[in-house]
């Protein structure tokens, strides 16, 4: 269990930079997310770590050694693959027993830590099966097994759950949770999944087309995205172009012309403060739209309701304003499906207002 | 396709196959093992393992053949691996002139190798001419080096059949396998050992299978090595006495029941759990390492010399197809055309030449007919009993040619029921019969990779806007896989322009030799025989290159699949 640091790292395959002077620090025994579109470069990241790559400028630590240049086989990670990449010549259990033949454990550990792996896994007893004869759910855990039966000094998952279906692919974020918390491993998980990041993520950072965006808790990341682009990846959102027009009566927040009329809202960085004239971009979420008028905002809009999808839990509307387009807009619990000429409200705190 | 055209494609293949694939077989063994009374007997069989001769060709063949196999791998391997992993100067180049060595019959290399290699040949006039030898007391590299000579031959025409296996394994490997180990504490070299090389056992296996049976029953290079203990020579020089002696042919069966025994082995072995399958799919694409500098060029070195090694022999016979004279010189003496102008005004060779064309090209549309129908039924339909029809037509690789022509021989016989093939004296139905055969299997092998590519979605949506389904076929899956019938077809060809066994047994008047036998018929006459034969040899060098090389660019990464067991 270390921490882990990475300093102005940046890599090129060939002419074309993949990743741009990246800085991060992990702590020690955190599950950190690496999060972004296809392309955005958060396997190349985690494939730095494991070692497969050199980077071109940078250096990566381990607690205060510096791997950069060690290569994959002495970094003692331990590393989750997509594919899960189980050797299909090898039973289950010799799989999980790969790593420890590497480090010579003697034979009668060996056996024992294989099988105490397996039953971590709920796969007790199936030592003897072959890869092929597993589910693809049974696959997963192997792939698990294998990777921290050598006690790691961090756990690198690669879209670990992608080629599962729905419900295993629930079941085995708690799992995979419950285990990196039970052992104080350091996991760094890649996922395109903006869900399997919210749900099981200590911290985690978002990068686009090579640049690190945001780093923070998941909560910080969805109420304060840095960019429009960080907070239409994390959810669901409005996003509108505006300029700020003043300094509002109330401390900390701002009123910001668009099309929509003059919206009032804070600014997603406290360190930040908009100057007027500044254009800006505001977003603001589906549920933070209310139907229901909201004590002390000025942020109103006038709407017409025309398409409205039920779900049971929620309904969502797409609701048209007089000027600019479609809003999308979600009410919980919903008593009855609106349609019409509607009023919607935004609390101030809802309106968030992002540098452009 | 419906059922009862799928039923019609299996009755005629099941009809076909018994008819000159099993029966034939049959009739060489019957001999063997039935008694002049018509009685069952081992005794025949058994004599071939007390004879001390007959022992000693066993052993030989086995020998040949296991060291033969050796030196594919040995060969083979590490260019496939620098092909698969690195990029290198030259690179695509030299993976297309993999196929080359293949392009001749190995006995035709052997004259170039007798006159590189002979008491007279150039290594030794080089020799000489460095004061490393004495003229006086030549070395006899090939008389006292038979073996390793018959073995080096044959190494150098086999190994792309496993390099091309061993490299489309390697290129098919998800390289996370490879990582998951680098991960868990595994060093390059070890890695190899422990993931790489298990993963790709089965497709090394089953070009090695191949390998392995065409150098057990390999008739040509021995015969023109003059090396005459070895099984395949000692069955065909007994073909003139076959009347009555039932020992050649229990020698056939010796050998047929070890070529099936070790193409059973390699299925048993490694013929299941193929694939490098880890569960999920392959995600990452590999990377090849860009070896740059002297690294770089070390690989392409390693691979210009493999192949330049290879095609020496061919090289040897271009060189005597020109040469004036070539006794006891370095390189030839005189440079001359004389000998395809003779080559050309000799009654052998366009008569052999244009009975190859009429054979082979023949030989192919049969074997274009029934591979498709069985690619198709065993591919699309779900027929009961189809993986049947595609071990049938896969089982001609399992059977050494000699064998076949065996039977053929017995069955074709005045008399016999199968005598009709022969018109007159003209051997021509059955030997594009014979040839079919032998190569069905690249032709299913090359459709039925078509097929499994071309989704059956494409015709359903055909047959959904109002065809037929055998105009679907036609009209939408024909054309699509039209580029692997090609090459299937192609090599087919080639490799029926190139037989050896049928050729030399089956035809027996000159005027129906084709191009293999009138070479080696050429070579064995005095004078300026063996220069006819390579100016021979060399004309069916360039057709062939060529017709391999379409296959190869048609066929692309996909040829290595044609040559598995």
């Amino acid at each position: 269990m270390v921490p882990i640091t990475i300093h102005q790292l940046t890599k090129r395959f060939g002419s074309q930079v993949v990743l741009h002077r990246v800085d991060l620090s992990i702590e020690a025994g955190e599950l950190f997310f690496l999060l972004g579109p296809s392309g955005c470069g958060k396997t190349t990241l985690l494939r730095h770590i494991a070692g497969f790559y050199r980077p071109e400028e940078g250096r990566i630590f381990f607690g205060d050694q510096d791997v950069t240049d060690v290569p994959v086989h002495r970094r003692g990670t331990g590393m989750m693959f997509q594919s899960y990449a189980l050797w299909p010549h090898l039973t289950v259990a010799q799989n999980v027993a790969f790593g420890l033949e590497e480090r010579r454990v003697p034979r009668r550990e060996m056996e024992a830590r294989v099988a105490e792996a397996l039953e971590m896994v709920q796969l007790g007893g199936l030592g003897a099966r072959k890869i092929q004869q597993l589910s693809g759910g049974q696959q997963q855990r192997v792939a698990l097994a294998r990777a921290l039966v050598i006690r790691p000094t961090c756990l690198l998952l690669d879209e670990p759950l992608s080629n599962l279906d729905a419900k295993l692919r629930l079941d085995m974020r708690s799992e995979i949770r419950r285990i990196c918390k039970e052992f104080g491993l350091t996991g760094i998980y890649v996922t395109h999944d903006r869900d399997e990041a919210l749900s099981m993520a200590d911290r985690m950072a978002i990068l686009e087309g090579g640049y690190l965006r945001q780093v923070g808790t998941p909560q910080e990341v969805y109420r304060n995205p840095t960019t429009p682009m960080v907070a239409a990846f994390l959810g669901e959102t409005n996003l509108m172009e505006g300029r700020v027009l003043r300094a509002s009566s109330r401390p900390g927040a701002w009123e910001v012309e668009t099309e929509l009329g003059v919206l009032r809202g804070r600014s997603n960085d406290e360190a930040w403060t908009p100057v007027a004239g500044l254009p800006v971009v505001v977003s603001i979420r589906p549920e933070s739209w209310s139907f229901e008028p909201i004590f002390d905002t000025p942020n109103r809009v006038e709407v017409t309701v025309n398409e409205a999808t039920y779900l049971g839990a929620m309904v969502q509307y797409a609701a048209v304003p007089e000027r600019g387009a479609a809003l999308k807009a979600v009410e919980l619990n919903p008593s009855q499906v609106r349609g019409g000429a509607l009023t919607l409200h935004a609390a101030v705190q809802d309106v968030v207002i992002l540098r452009k | 396709m419906s059922r009862s055209i799928s039923l019609l494609v299996f009755g005629l293949m099941v009809a076909f196959f018994g008819a000159f694939f099993a029966w034939p077989i049959w009739e060489t063994v019957k001999v063997a093992v039935v008694d002049a009374r018509g009685n069952p007997t081992v005794e025949n069989v058994l004599e071939v393992f007390r004879n001390a001769l007959y022992r000693e060709g066993l052993v030989n063949a086995f020998s040949i053949a296991l060291w033969t196999t050796l030196g594919c791998l040995v060969l083979a391997l590490p260019l496939a691996v620098c092909q698969v992993r690195f990029d290198f100067p030259g690179k695509v180049l030299l993976n297309s002139l993999v196929l080359t060595p293949m392009v001749l019959p190995p006995f035709v290399g052997a004259i170039g190798v007798k006159a590189i290699l002979g008491q007279a040949g150039a290594l030794n006039s080089l020799l000489a001419a460095f004061g490393w030898m004495d003229p006086m007391h030549p070395i006899d590299w090939l008389g006292d080096g038979r073996l390793p000579g018959i073995v080096l031959m044959e190494v150098l025409h086999l190994y792309p059949i496993l390099y091309l296996n061993a490299a489309a394994a390697l290129a098919n490997l998800d390289p996370a396998l490879e990582e998951a180990a680098a991960n868990l504490g595994c060093p390059p070299g070890r890695r190899f050992w422990r993931v790489t090389l298990p993963l790709i056992m089965p497709g090394v296996f089953a070009g090695g299978t191949i390998v392995f049976i065409w150098a057990f029953t390999e008739l040509g290079v021995p015969l023109v090595f003059d090396f005459d203990r070895v099984t395949s020579v000692q069955i065909f020089r007994s073909i003139n006495d076959l009347s009555g002696n039932p020992f050649p042919y229990a020698l056939v069966l010796v050998m047929l029941l070890f070529s099936g025994g070790f193409y059973l082995l390699g299925k048993l072995l490694f013929g299941r759990g193929a694939g490098g399958a880890g569960g999920g799919r392959a995600t990452t694409g590999r990377q090849p390492v860009v070896l740059s500098g002297v690294a770089g060029w070390l690989v392409t070195g390693l691979f210009a010399s493999v192949t330049l090694l290879a095609v020496l022999p061919h090289l040897g016979v271009v060189a005597l197809s020109f040469a004036g004279d070539w006794y006891q010189t370095v390189f030839p003496t005189g440079l001359t055309l004389e000998h395809y102008h003779a080559a050309l005004g000799h009654e052998l060779t366009l008569s052999s030449i244009s009975n190859s064309l009429k054979y082979s090209s023949l030989a192919m549309v049969l074997d274009l007919i029934l591979g498709i129908g069985v690619a198709y039924v065993v591919v699309r339909t779900r027929l009961p009993g189809r993986q049947l029809l595609d071990v049938m037509a896969m089982l001609p690789l399992a059977v050494p040619g000699l064998v076949m022509a065996f039977g053929y021989l017995a069955l074709t016989r005045e008399g016999r029921p199968l005598d009709f093939l022969i018109l007159g004296e003209d051997p021509v139905l059955l030997l594009v019969v014979a040839y079919a055969v032998r190569r069905l299997p690249y032709v299913v092998r090359s459709a039925s990779a078509g097929f499994q590519q071309v989704s059956p979605t494409l015709e359903e949506a055909a047959q959904n806007l109002g065809a037929r389904p055998e105009k679907a076929l036609w009209r939408v899956t024909l054309p699509l896989v039209a580029p692997n019938l090609v090459a299937g077809g192609l090599l087919a060809f080639a490799f029926a322009m190139l037989e050896v066994s049928d050729s030399m047994i089956l035809a027996q008047q000159a005027a129906h030799f084709p191009i293999t036998k009138a070479i080696y018929f050429l070579i064995g006459t005095l004078g300026t025989g063996p220069n006819l034969a390579a100016a021979l040899g060399v004309w069916a060098m360039l057709f062939l290159t060529v017709t391999i090389a379409g296959a190869s660019i048609l066929l692309g990464k996909k040829l290595g699949a044609l040559f598995r067991g």
